[in-house]
């Protein structure tokens, strides 16, 4: 089955997949969170280090509650939630290290941080993700060139690499942006 | 009065209208409350997409997350069958009680589930030698114990230490070096295998 089939499953749809031992379903279901997970630790402002071994905690958790979350239709929040607090928990450990003090996961209150502002961005640019993902084709390119790509590559670049003239750049980038915002509105985002 | 298109309004926010363009633009924003909406909105979403950009994990990070899954999509090979326990507790995901205060990382205790068997594990830290040591037992909810049962430890794909269960079903692995280990528990019904120890959560 190819990759982008799995692209369009639903959550529950992958997770049951996954619980029957499909790896693929695993694969996919880890590159659709792989940005909600990381950004996590990166907001909190996390070293590499730090924010990786975040990552690979999330990761390890979500397969250890498969069982759990099969039935969500939305694994996004569980994974803010568990991602959230892993962060507090690491934060917690490490001004143990510095410090030598000792404090409470659940009593702490984090002034550098609002949890809900957190929780609330995290999930809004995931709809942004799941939004650019439903564009497909050369409409998803586009934007995956134009403002995804570390290389920031320039309008004859990705005229090369797309096969269109650079003249077409302009309006496509237009269309696919409209679009983008009509699938953004149907899904309540405002 | 003629709106500006989304197209031009995409060069202005991008940086690439020409100043006659640009200026143009500004004159019609300013007495143009839809466009001046539409810009912002198009200014908002371009921000958040190259913000996106930001939060991509490394490659070898992304793929260590696909990996995780590879010890439970070995094939069948006619042998036992294989399950995959659930976790249903985690004092990692339990509050500290009010004013208690630990010096040092807490020991780690779980608890899986498949079917009805349970496996209860402890997993402690020892900062000292950034060495883990995990003690277990296998309980079944009757009260038979599961006596000289092989218990392993494997990472990155391979078995890198074996056990069994003593006569009450408990087994121990002492001081291994901290790493992510799936631990497999061979059962005459079956394998049992859990996903439980990371170096960050031990």
């Amino acid at each position: 089955m190819s990759a982008s089939k799995y692209k369009s499953y639903s959550d529950p749809e992958l997770v049951s997949m996954c619980l029957k031992g499909d790896g693929h379903a695993w694969e996919a279901l880890i590159r659709r969170y792989r940005r909600l997970i990381f950004s996590v630790p990166v907001r909190f402002g996390f070293e590499d280090a730090d924010a990786a071994d975040v990552f690979q905690a999330v990761c390890l958790k979500l397969l250890e509650h498969l069982h759990e979350v099969k039935d969500d239709r939305r694994i996004s929040a569980w994974l803010v939630t568990t991602t959230t607090r892993q962060c507090l928990h690491l934060r917690v450990l490490k001004t143990r290290e510095t410090t030598g003090e000792d404090e409470n996961v659940e009593d702490r209150q984090d002034s550098s941080i609002n949890l809900e502002d957190l929780r609330l961005v995290t999930e809004e640019q995931q709809s942004i993700r799941e939004a650019v993902e439903e564009l497909g084709g050369r409409c998803q390119s586009l934007i995956g060139l134009l403002y995804f790509d570390s290389t920031s590559p320039t309008y004859d670049e990705i005229s090369g690499q797309m096969g269109i003239p650079v003249s077409s750049i302009g309006p496509t980038r237009a269309r696919c942006l409209e679009k983008l915002r009509t699938i953004l509105r149907r899904r309540g985002f405002s | 009065m003629r709106h500006t298109t989304t197209e031009a309004l995409m060069d202005y926010v991008d940086g690439r209208a020409s100043e006659d363009e640009k200026s143009s633009i500004d004159s019609h924003l300013s007495i143009c409350k839809d466009c001046l909406e539409l810009k912002q909105e198009l200014q908002s979403l371009a921000v958040r997409l190259r913000e996106d950009a930001s939060f991509e994990p490394p490659a070898e990070l992304l793929q260590w997350g696909v990996n995780l899954f590879q010890p439970i999509i070995r094939t069948e090979t006619g042998g036992l069958p294989k399950y995959i326990a659930s976790l249903v507790f985690d004092t990692f995901d339990q509050p500290m009680f009010a004013g208690v205060r630990r010096v040092g990382a807490p020991p780690r205790q779980l608890l899986f589930r498949a079917g009805d068997v349970d496996i209860d594990v402890k997993i402690e830290a020892m900062e000292a030698n950034d060495r883990i040591t995990l003690v277990g037992q296998v309980l079944s909810s009757g009260t038979k114990f599961f006596e000289n049962t092989p218990v392993k430890l494997e990472s990155h794909g391979l078995v890198r230490y074996r056990t069994h269960t003593n006569i009450v079903g408990e087994f121990s692995f002492d001081e291994v070096p901290k790493d992510t280990y799936h631990l497999s528990v061979d059962l005459p019904e079956g394998q049992i295998t859990l996903f439980c120890v990371h170096r960050g959560n031990s």
